[in-house]
């Protein structure tokens, strides 16, 4: 039992939510219907927002989330790489996008063009894995030119192919050139380089092409707002009971961690300890939980993507002290216009949870700069959108890369802080 | 060496740099020299406070990550705040640190592993 738990341990408990996904998938649905629903979603264009509940069902959902997580679980076992904090968030933000985006059949092409960028500056694979687990955003590109564009399969195919493995071969240029651009204070900085390529793609698209890029069905499902609710909470406590399992004393660690800015590149699994870091993720679990029942937000598949990603994080940079303020600021936006309007979209309910992006914002200046920062940035995230065509999954990351680099500067000159002041 | 290798080399001079002064150090003498494919950084510091040594063998310390290296190297040489040194660690081989009366030398080794051009 001992060395079983151990083994859990080291790998972030990822097995065990893979079991879960998996054997939830056809608790819910049968082999046919599964099978049925699974190839609707392969055969989805993917652009942001495909909720895969609506096209795909529930079972066939958690199938498609479980089997991607499976597929890159092997890949870092074959690699030999330990989990870390950003080998963590990659795994549950592949799961997460899997909800609404990501399949087996957009990701591979992409993984392959990073390989050949490996190969081509000679170095192995697995140092380009952070790359490599964050790539897959852009995936809707390739589902996008295959089955979006009504082109002949002989034609979208090889361009689907193509698009996808040059994406994959210039992201890590990319990924850390734009990682400058906000200093380290977009979480998501591949969602940012990923971003600018998708705005390029777009603007080829409808200008060569006079494609109509916001035509598809963006339709999302809130039927299973329940079945996720107990899965994120079960997640939540499974990670958290983890956690006090070897280390009864582990919220000793916890001050020393949210005492972190969680500015790019935070391993709190290196830097802390696994047991601390999986008390996190869960309180970050138990933090998105709260801030949807508290907005009265139903769960998507954008949305279960949102909080995924959130309780990833919470192995890389994300805490409750730098990210609470970041949700206050965007929950202030988000109330407001359910005020005004009656309703929300769904893209204002997932920034609400995708705000954390910036949370480092707020684990360097602050709680009020935080509260700015995450108000600047939801007001920002519908624009984004519109300018990268949905192609980039991670639309929160682009819009994180802007409002960081805007206004961190700002606050900077604000603080006038000169070293000696600055906090940890 | 390759052109990757010396931007990589020059902004860890940068950062430790950086580190020393914001820490109120500002007399230090920093060489670095090649030894086979390998980067030796020799850094000497007179009076240096027990806590930033501290805080320097425990973040240089660490074991060297090439898979984040490659994604988070460019923020290098960018320290923000007083206790951050998080990138430079994943970026080194080996720390041995001496001291000897008022004078602490640190030396920092890392092996090349880009494509030479």
């Amino acid at each position: 039992m001992k060395t079983l738990y151990a083994l859990l341990k080291r790998r972030m408990m990822m097995p065990v939510i893979f079991i879960v996904l998996f054997a939830m998938a056809f608790m819910f649905d049968d082999l046919k219907t599964i099978y049925r629903g699974y190839l609707n979603i392969l055969q989805s264009p993917s652009v942001l927002i495909s909720d895969y509940l609506h096209i795909g069902g529930l079972g066939a959902t958690l199938f498609n989330v479980a089997t991607i997580m499976l597929i890159n679980i092997i890949m870092l076992s074959v690699l030999k790489l330990k989990m870390t904090g950003p080998i963590f968030a990659g795994l549950l933000t592949i799961a997460g996008f899997s909800f609404f985006g990501k399949n087996i059949f957009n990701t591979i092409p992409i993984y392959i063009g990073i390989y050949l960028h490996a190969r081509v500056q000679r170095l192995e694979f697995k140092s380009f894995i952070i790359v490599v687990l964050f790539s897959t955003g852009i995936s809707p590109i390739v589902s996008f030119l295959i089955f979006g564009t009504g082109w002949p399969f002989y034609i979208g195919v090889p361009a689907g192919i193509a698009i996808g493995v040059l994406t994959g071969f210039v992201l890590p240029a990319l990924g850390a050139h734009t990682i400058r651009f906000h200093k380290g204070y977009n979480l998501y900085n591949i969602g940012f380089a990923m971003g600018i390529l998708s705005m390029l793609y777009a603007a080829m698209l409808q200008t060569l092409f006079r494609f109509d890029l916001f035509r598809f069905d963006s339709t999302i499902s809130e039927a299973f707002h329940t079945e996720l609710l107990i899965l994120t909470i079960l997640l939540s406590t499974i990670f958290i009971i983890s956690g006090f399992i070897n280390d009864r004393g582990v919220l000793k660690k916890y001050p020393k961690l949210m005492a972190t800015t969680g500015r790019l590149v935070s391993d709190y699994i290196r830097d802390h300890g696994r047991d601390i870091a999986m008390v996190n993720v869960g309180v970050m679990g138990f933090i998105s939980v709260l801030a949807i029942l508290l907005l009265d937000i139903k769960i998507s598949g954008a949305v279960m993507g949102g909080i995924l990603t959130v309780m990833g994080f919470g192995a890389f940079g994300k805490h409750p002290r730098n990210s609470v303020p970041v949700m206050v600021g965007a929950a202030l936006w988000y109330l407001y216009v359910f005020h005004v309007r009656g309703e929300a979209s769904v893209g204002l309910a997932i920034a609400v949870l995708f705000v954390t992006a910036i949370a480092p914002i707020a684990g360097r200046f602050g709680i009020l700069f935080g509260i700015f920062a995450g108000f600047v940035h939801i007001v920002l995230t519908p624009f984004t959108y519109a300018f990268q065509g949905g192609f980039d999954l991670y639309n929160n990351g682009f819009a994180a890369g802007f409002v960081a680099a805007i206004l961190v500067p700002i606050f900077e000159f604000i603080r006038k802080d000169n070293g000696k002041e600055m906090s940890s | 060496m390759s052109k990757q290798e010396i931007r990589i080399v020059t902004k860890i001079i940068r950062e430790l740099s950086l580190f020393l002064m914001l820490h109120g150090y500002n007399t230090f003498q920093l060489n670095t020299y090649l030894e086979g494919k390998t980067r030796v950084f020799m850094l000497d510091v007179e009076n240096m406070a027990s806590d930033t040594l501290e805080t320097m063998r425990e973040k240089i310390g660490r074991k060297r990550e090439l898979e984040v290296e490659t994604y988070g190297w460019e923020l290098l040489g960018d320290t923000d705040t007083k206790n951050e040194l998080e990138i430079i660690g994943l970026l080194i081989d080996s720390l041995d640190i001496t001291t000897k009366d008022h004078r602490t030398r640190l030396v920092l080794k890392r092996e090349s592993k880009y494509l030479e051009k």
